[in-house]
């Protein structure tokens, strides 16, 4: 059974061809389903969750990607599958598990390929993408039997699931996540950037200051300790083939 | 290596490790490191990184300073600008001209544990005579 959650911002009327277009298509490939608008005074995880309980085997988030998160977070340890079908703004997250926007979507969801991905945890918050934070004076503690320090200025990233770059592919089925610190050297001849990467499971992060931690580029969380764990194949997600992992 | 040809962890310049660093697949370091490596792949040390630990990788390639027992199953190679010292052990070893080692090194594959004197290797236990 699909049951599809619609973001309280698509009851804006610019939106409405948009949703038609898709409960078309949705309708054309026989997955249509339940659909529950959340509103803004109604508690979204609440309704969510709800709808797990009453049995949805597939859940649909339709809006962007604080929608989807919102998702993630409602689903929880149960073993409900999640889908996405992104209107509105641009969503990093639909990128990454190769969801187009728009109608195409639709066949996405309807092919139905199903993956295990991890989800990442910071002080009992969860995340799919990446949490970051400018905190140089942060002591990285690494299951219990390392640590790492590092000298001057720089940026951290910790990853689960993200576009290839310099720091390489990201699997978020590898059962781990990444630390990557990025500091630039600059010198007379121009910037050179030096890249860390390191694997991890389980991770304590302290400054002797609160500093903010980005949870998936969106929501902040601040604090001076951050515990961070891997939950290895917890989500169920349906993704695309051009999906980025 | 990983899927796309990079190391599966990287301490780049101005990172340090402390501790026991156990690292699935292959380590490049170009900070430092202070403790122990255990790699279930290969080791890089870049020219400015400085270890001091002990090592157990595959192989390793040494362009900076070194210090502690380096145990190698594959090929270690010890570049022109590397400064070595501590134990070294590794099947097959290859020192650039330059390279500053001190301690001892050893050589070759691992020998299996000798039987002990007045023994046979792999002697089939004579059967026992049956009397009637």
């Amino acid at each position: 059974m699909y049951s599809y959650f619609y973001d309280a911002f698509l009851q804006d009327r610019k939106y409405e061809r948009d949703l038609a277009l898709l409960e078309t298509r949705l309708t054309d490939l026989g997955i249509m389903g339940k659909i529950t608008r959340l509103a803004l005074f109604r508690d979204s995880l609440e309704v969510i969750r709800d709808e797990i309980d009453e049995g949805a085997q597939t859940l649909v988030a339709v809006g962007d990607d604080k929608t989807f998160r919102q998702a993630i977070e409602a689903v929880g340890d149960t073993r409900t599958v999640l889908g996405y079908l992104p209107v509105g703004n641009k969503s990093v997250l639909a990128d990454l598990l190769g969801v187009p926007t728009g109608v195409a979507a639709c066949d996405i969801l309807s092919a139905r390929l199903v993956q295990d991905i991890d989800v990442g945890e910071v002080n009992g918050r969860r995340f799919l993408h990446a949490l970051q934070c400018e905190a140089s004076d942060a002591v990285v503690s690494f299951e219990d039997a390392y640590t790492t320090t590092i000298a001057g200025k720089a940026s951290l990233e910790i990853r689960n699931l993200a576009f290839p770059d310099d720091a390489g592919v990201t699997d978020p089925t590898d059962g781990k996540l990444t630390l990557i610190v990025r500091q630039s050297q600059f010198s007379l001849f121009g910037s050179k950037a030096h890249v860390s990467k390191l694997p991890f499971k389980r991770a304590h992060l302290f400054t002797d200051r609160h500093v903010n931690m980005f949870i998936d580029g969106g929501e902040k969380i601040q604090a001076r300790e951050f515990e961070i764990r891997v939950i290895p194949s917890r989500l169920r997600l349906v993704t695309g083939k051009e999906r980025k992992f | 290596m990983s899927k796309n040809g990079g190391a599966e962890t990287i301490v780049a310049k101005g990172v340090k490790v402390e501790g026991d660093f156990m690292v699935e697949g292959s380590i490049i370091i170009e900070g430092e490191v202070r403790g122990t490596i255990s790699a279930t792949g290969d080791l890089h040390v870049g020219q400015e990184a400085k270890v001091e630990a002990d090592i157990k990788a595959d192989n390793a390639v040494i362009a900076g300073e070194v210090s502690g027992n380096l145990k190698i199953t594959g090929k270690a190679d010890l570049l022109p600008s590397s400064k070595f010292s501590g134990d070294l052990a590794a099947a097959v070893l290859a020192i650039g001209a330059g390279a500053q080692v001190n301690g001892t090194v050893r050589m070759g594959a691992e020998e299996p544990a000798k039987p002990a004197r007045g023994k046979r290797p792999n002697a089939v236990p004579e059967p026992e005579e049956e009397t009637e």
